[in-house]
Formats: structure tokens, sequence, C-alpha cells
């Protein structure tokens, strides 16, 4: 009985799906929502996160559960970013295509080389990613190496359009390589200089412009600043003259700004990824946007 | 039925790719102190542990989980160790169903599925206290469907032997079976809400059981009591939620109520027409580490009094409020400074208490639900 109407639900499900004509693509973070719809034009793209919203802590939403229902690729970064909150949405959605280790779950930190590894012992408080930084989307050579990597996998679900993926992934490279020579530009200027960060969001794109990120506002990773340890960073950074104080869009900047004052230190508040709803769409205009902010505050 | 499930269970899984996943273990620390006993049940006095535990899961090649949960409590008076959860979950049959055999959490209310260390009081609610022995887990099995719809919307059914829910054995093979289905959705860009209707139905017992024996026991109002205290033939229970943070960035700021109602009739041992209960609780989370909050809850039941050598049922009332203060210095810990304050009508053991309460994790742990 159990078997029959499960296959009668299946069945009818299918009907839905083959009427849809474009594939359905939830991402967990807005930087791949905004590759997807460049790299699958025509498909259904929905960003279970935004720019205002920190992707470590996100409420398991009954919205997120039918749209996560609802998909055919779920593209995330992985590395254990989404945690606290992603397996709850899986289990609840219970959707075969999007299951781990299946065709349509793509865990874009399997692909790629993270930094920030940390060795996490049992017994131990720290809030840190053993499988390294998840904010890799910050590193302009890394997205180079994925954005192939969401081709393959959307040419995989959805053979039949095949030809529009390889061509829109052609069309993304080529425009790719052209800012990234400008970035580059934009970078060796930058190089060497120092920064003061809050939490590791920026450590790709501090890595990549070979920037040193001379201090963190937060006392140790995922806990926020404290003024006894924003106070215990004010001589460096009065000494080293950082370019920018770094916070985004999503953090308290009470301790920044505080050290701001304090040191004259330029406090800047940039965007960690891209604002689907505003200007700043897609991952060009981010590296534009960060780099131009960048070197402003020089 | 446990058979067919699981048969059906292995059916999906054999025709998948076999995946290796990692055994996640994780362990939660609970410690307190409580400075008065209160009534029905929840923490007894002085220092203790109320729900600390091991839990072990293991996903077994990407479309069935088994999970294990051990949970120990000690008190001044009492220790214990029981195996709540022991089960297997499949992760995706066809058709948006799921499948859970074993021992787990019933599937109804509001809270009575998710585990106790994220709530956000010491103790829950009165009425979970009352009707579900503070949570109602069994063995048994379970199906749930989420709908294809645009708003979510979710149904689950469960069947379990009956012998949790009570202090004894169920005299039918399937004690007790449920009901539940749940909506929810966003409100803008800042708000969510889900609403659920549950029903559970009790066959451990037959409604005219007071009648032949004379069996209604002294409740324990010191100490846990694993049963749920005040059954009836039919549950009933609602509950609706609301989440409120800026953007939808909980990291900073939240604003979380939540109330149930619960309704028992045809009730099991006791000459009343029904029990009935409801909680409303706010938290107010106004920063990275701290929040606030208070929940106010009501119980009206039924006790039994000797008056001049006659036995008389008197309708009995418990209120409770609390109000807590917690701070989480890290996201593994907690501590939480709580006032309870009870009033009670024609009920014994009521009293006002505070609570200091600790709580660390390490480990794995599972998601939280909404």
């Amino acid at each position: 009985m159990l078997r029959m109407v499960s296959k009668l639900l299946a069945f009818s499900l299918l009907a839905l799906v083959n009427t849809a004509q474009a594939i359905t693509i939830f991402t967990c973070e807005p930087e791949w929502a905004a590759l997807s719809m460049e790299l699958a034009p025509g498909a259904k793209v929905f960003s279970a996160t935004h720019v205002y919203q920190d992707p470590h802590y996100i409420e398991a939403r009954p919205s997120l559960i039918s749209k996560i229902a609802k998909a055919d690729l779920v593209i995330c970064s992985g590395a254990g970013l989404e945690s606290g909150w992603l397996p709850a949405l899986q289990k609840r959605a219970a959707n075969r295509k999007v299951v781990n280790g299946a065709d349509g779950m793509l865990y874009l930190s399997q692909f790629i080389k993270t930094i920030e590894k940390h060795k996490t012992k049992f017994f131990s408080t720290e809030h840190v990613h053993p499988a390294g930084n998840p904010h890799f989307h910050l590193d302009p050579d890394r997205v180079s190496k994925l954005a192939p990597v969401i081709s393959q996998r959307l040419q995989i679900i959805d053979s039949g359009s095949r030809l529009i993926y390889q061509q829109a992934l052609a069309k993304w490279q080529k425009n790719w390589q052209q800012s990234l020579q400008q970035w580059q530009q934009q970078a060796a200027q930058l190089k060497g200089q120092p920064v003061v960060v809050q939490h590791t969001s920026f450590s790709y794109l501090i890595n990549w412009i070979g920037m040193d990120a001379i201090a963190d506002l937060e006392p140790e990773p995922g806990v926020p600043p404290t003024m006894a340890h924003a106070q215990s960073l004010i001589a460096d950074a009065r000494q080293e003259q950082p370019v920018a104080i770094l916070t985004n869009w999503y953090q308290n900047d009470r301790a920044a700004r505080w050290m701001s004052d304090k040191t004259g230190v330029k406090h800047l508040n940039l965007p960690a990824t891209v604002d689907l709803k505003g200007d700043i769409n897609n991952l060009q205009r981010l590296f534009d946007h960060l780099l131009a902010q960048l070197q402003e505050a020089q | 039925m446990k058979r067919k499930a699981l048969a059906l269970a292995t059916a999906v899984l054999c025709s998948q790719a076999n995946v290796v996943n990692a055994l996640e273990v994780g362990v939660i620390l609970d410690a307190y102190h409580k400075s008065e006993n209160t009534a029905l049940g929840g923490r007894a006095e002085g220092f203790g542990s109320s729900h600390s535990e091991l839990s072990l899961s293991q996903g077994i090649a990407d479309l069935t989980t088994a999970h294990v949960a051990l949970v120990g409590e000690w008190n001044e008076q009492d220790s214990d160790l029981q195996l709540e959860e022991a089960y297997l979950q499949s992760s995706a049959l066809p058709g948006g169903m799921n499948v859970t055999a074993g021992r787990f959490l019933a599937d109804i209310g509001y809270l009575n599925a998710t585990h106790s260390h994220s709530d956000n009081f010491s103790e829950r609610p009165l009425l979970y206290r009352a009707f579900l022995g503070g949570h109602y887990f069994d063995d048994g099995v379970g199906v749930s469907w989420l709908a294809p719809t645009d708003r979510y919307w979710r149904l689950s059914a469960g069947a379990f032997t009956g012998d949790k829910l009570g202090e004894e054995k169920s005299e039918s093979g399937i004690g007790t079976w449920t009901l539940s289905t749940e909506f929810g959705d966003d409100l803008g860009n800042n708000a969510s809400w889900q609403m659920g209707a549950s029903y559970l139905r009790n066959n451990t017992q037959s409604s005219d059981h007071h009648e032949d024996e004379d069996d209604h026991e002294e409740h324990d109002h010191a100490g846990h009591s694993h049963g749920a205290e005040y059954q009836g033939k039919n549950l009933y229970l609602t509950d609706l939620v609301w989440k409120w943070a800026p953007q939808g960035n909980n990291r900073q700021q939240q604003v979380k109520l939540a109330a149930e109602y619960a309704y028992v009739d045809d009730v099991y041992g006791a000459e009343v027409d029904h029990y009935d209960g409801w909680y409303l609780s706010g938290v107010y989370q106004f920063d990275e580490n701290w929040s606030a909050g208070i929940r106010q809850g009501r119980v009206n039941l039924a006790e039994e009094h000797e008056h001049a050598g006659e036995h008389e049922w008197e309708e009995t009332r418990l209120t409770e409020t609390s109000v807590m203060l917690s701070w989480a210095p890290t996201h593994t810990q907690r501590l939480r400074l709580e006032y309870k304050h009870q009033d009670a009508d024609h009920m014994e053991g009521a009293d006002n208490a505070i609570t200091v309460h600790y709580q660390i994790g390490f480990g794995a742990h599972a998601a939280h639900g909404f």
C-alpha cells in the first residue's frame, strides 16, 4: 500500500517536473546564484541566503524547505558552512535529487583547496571549520576553477541543453579573463599592505591580492569581537597604520567603528558577497567594487 | 508495518551506489542548580544534570541515517540512563516521503520532536510535562510526506507500541498512533511562521480503568517521571511559531514567539470531562551572545481527594511563569538564569524556584529545524 502510494506520488511529481521547461537551481549562498544565472540561462535560480545574512546562522525555515524540495540542483560552498541548517532542509524536503551524493547536490569545496584548515579536538569549544575557510568565492582564481565544475554538473543533470551550458561557460570565461587582468593591476598596487579584519570572511581576497591581515577583531574564529580584545589590538593598529578595518554587511561593526575612532584608520564596510537585489549583483561587479574600495582607502 | 517500512527502505537503498559516511559523535553536558522543587516534574532541587546526551549518527549510502541517543539524568535523589533514540530514517523516498523506524521522538506539537538542548527555557512547558512526560518518544514507525505545494505543507503519521507514554506497558499492540500536519512560510524579508495541528490516540488504557482499581498513584513531584501523568484517549495539539530577525539575519538579533494549546478528552483514571493546557513564550535575542525570555503557561487538571471517607474528584489548575536570561559565550556553550513562579489551585507542590543552568556541546550535532 505504502509502496503504491509513494509510486503514485512519484509519478505525479515526475509529470510536474517534465512539463517545466527550465531546471530549478537552489543555492545556499547568493554568489553561486549569481554565477548560476550566468552559466544556466533560463534556469529558475533561488538563493537561500542574501548579502545581509550570516550564512553560518540560518533558520531552516518552512519556505526554504519547500524551495529545496523543488530543486533539480543544489549548489553550496560546503566545508561545513551550512552544517547548521542545510541538513535539516534536506531531511524535511525529502528530495531524492539533492541528497548528499546525488548528482543534484554540489558542494563546491570538494573541487578546490581551502585555506585555514584547523585541526579540531573533540573536547574543544572553538567554532572553526576543520574543512577550512568556506568563503572561497572571494578568490578570482578559485572562481575560475569552479565555473566549469558548475557547468559540467548542469550538463550532467540536464544533458538536453548541454550546448547552451557550454556556450554560456565560454562566454563567462572570456569576460572573466578580461576582468582578471584589470583586477591583477589593481591588486599589484595593494600588495603587501596591512589590513585589520573581523572574522575570516575576506581571507581569500586578501591572500589573492597579497595584502597582510595583521589583526582579527574576533578573539577566536566565530566568537564576536569583545572590547578587551579590540583594546589589545589598538597599539598594533596605530603603529602599522593598516589600509582599513574591514567588516562585512551582515556583521555587527561596533568594534570596528570604535577602533577606527581610536586609531584614525578607515573603517570599510564591504559586501562579503553579491547583492542580488542591488547593483553589485554578480561576481565581476563584486570584485570591481571590492578592489575599487580598497584602492580608495589606500 | 515496521517490517514493511524497513523492506521499502532497504529496496531504495540497494538501488543506489554505496557511499561511505563518517560516524558523527556528539556530546551535550548539562549541569544545573535549582533552588526548590516545583510542581509537575521538571528538574529536581539541588545540583544535577537533566539531559546530558551522547548521540551517534551514521549515514548509510546517503539514503538512510542511523541515529542513537543515550540520555542521562542525575540529581541528589535519583539517577537514570536511558536510550531515547535508536532509529533508522530514510533521507528521501520517492514523492517527498520519508520513513522512520525504531525508537524516536513522536512528530507532534512544536517542541516534541526537537531536542531539549535547543530549548530556550530550562524545563519544558507545563502541558508537555503533564500530558507527554516532558517529551514523548517510543518504539514504532513513522511516515512523513511533504506536499509538492509552493507553500510548505507537511503531513506525518506514526504508530507506536505505547509502552513509553505511561508508566505501564501498553495493553494493545499499537498502543498509540499520531497524525500531524504543519504549514509555514515567510512574511516579508524579516519574519517567518509555522503552524501545526496534531493528534495523539492513546489506546494504552481503557477509560473505565479507575472504576475497578484504585491505582491513581501518588505523583512524584520531586524528580522527573518518564511517563505522562495525565492521560486520555485523545490528545489534540495546536501550535503557532513566529520568528523575526532584521533582514532575516538571526546572528545579531531575533525575536521568537511560540504558543501551543493541548486538549485531552476521554480522560483515563479521573472523573472529569477533559484536561487542557497552553503556553505562550517570547524570547528576544538582543545580541550575538545574549537572550532574554518569558513564558506563561497553564494546565487544567483534576485530582482525587478523600472527603469524609468519600473519594471526590476536584478540578485543579497550575499556572507557571518563567523568566530567563541566557548568555552564550561561544556557539557551543550557554549559561542560563531562570526564575519560575507557580500558582496552584488545589494542587500540591507548587513553588517558586531559581535555576542556574549550564550546557556545553562537543562534537557533531544535527542541524536544528525551524
